[in-house]
């Protein structure tokens, strides 16, 4: 389950970064690799009453807390079927110099895609950085960097 | 990097979720029919908060900061986050515990209090 790295396949022409694929309800995410530090079958998460629906709970990670976030609901994406094998992502979230480590908690972990700039329509910022086309399905391309505390 | 601090906390359960006030804050613990009353201090003197379980204390708890992205998407002033056996904990800032766990009687007998203060002006 942590190996994200092997069967990497090109979009929309050549180089580019490295984006692990993700299903999340009925969307699919692009998340850059740089940021995926594990995935893992879905971590047991307690809630925290009182939080914005993006935030799912806390959990546990290699002995220390986790602050674990829907990616359905970060994105807005319509809810699919129950997954069979749902995942978190651990990966780093923030802007650089105040990243720190977050679950995303996904339908299941596809693939690794190489995303060449070109290939991403940029949208508005944020979270959702832009849109590409992966196989003839849409792909959001998601921007970690931007997850965090709001100022 | 992230860098935690060490201290001793009582832990609760409140709504599902593992809370932890500072050992040194909690000035006592009663039960009442099916909850728990948690008299603690803060700035203000002492409040009372409310707790379905009581875990017990854990002697040396790693608290973290809190998560910038735990401030983006929730209301309250966490004081910061730990794992004791297992289970994610969210550390109470006494002075300014989340609204989930605050005893509704105790806002009942300040807003009494106050309204017998104003009375007492009054006359």
């Amino acid at each position: 389950m942590a190996d994200v790295t092997s069967g990497e396949k090109t979009s929309g022409g050549k180089g580019g970064r490295p984006h692990l694929l993700v299903r999340s309800g009925e969307y699919l995410c692009a998340l850059p690799l740089s940021s995926v530090r594990r995935v893992v079958r879905a971590l047991a998460v307690r809630p925290l009453p009182g939080s914005a629906e993006e935030l799912k709970g806390l959990a546990e990670f290699a002995g220390e807390p986790l602050p674990v976030v829907d990616l359905a609901r970060l994105v807005g994406a319509p809810q699919g079927a129950n997954p069979e094998y749902p995942v978190t992502v651990v990966a780093w979230a923030g802007p650089e110099g105040a990243r720190e480590l977050i679950g995303l908690a996904a339908d299941s972990a596809l693939e690794v895609v190489q995303l060449p700039p070109q290939s991403v329509v940029a949208g508005e910022g944020g979270v959702i950085f832009g849109e590409a086309n992966v196989d003839g399905e849409p792909v959001r391309v998601l921007n970690l960097e931007a997850l965090g505390a709001e100022t | 990097m992230r860098v935690a601090t060490v201290g001793s906390y009582l832990l609760l359960v409140r709504q599902g979720g593992v809370w932890g006030v500072s050992n040194e804050t909690v000035l006592g613990v009663g039960r009442q029919e099916n909850e728990y009353h948690i008299q603690i201090l803060c700035q203000a003197g002492s409040r009372q908060i409310v707790a379905d379980e009581v875990l017990g204390v854990v002697e040396s708890l790693k608290v973290w900061p809190p998560a910038g992205v735990l401030q983006r998407f929730w209301s309250g002033f966490p004081r910061g986050l730990a794992v004791h056996g297992g289970s994610p904990i969210l550390v109470v800032d006494p002075d300014r515990p989340p609204a989930t766990l605050m005893l509704e009687e105790t806002m009942e007998e300040d807003s009494l209090q106050e309204g017998e203060a104003s009375d007492g002006r009054a006359n």
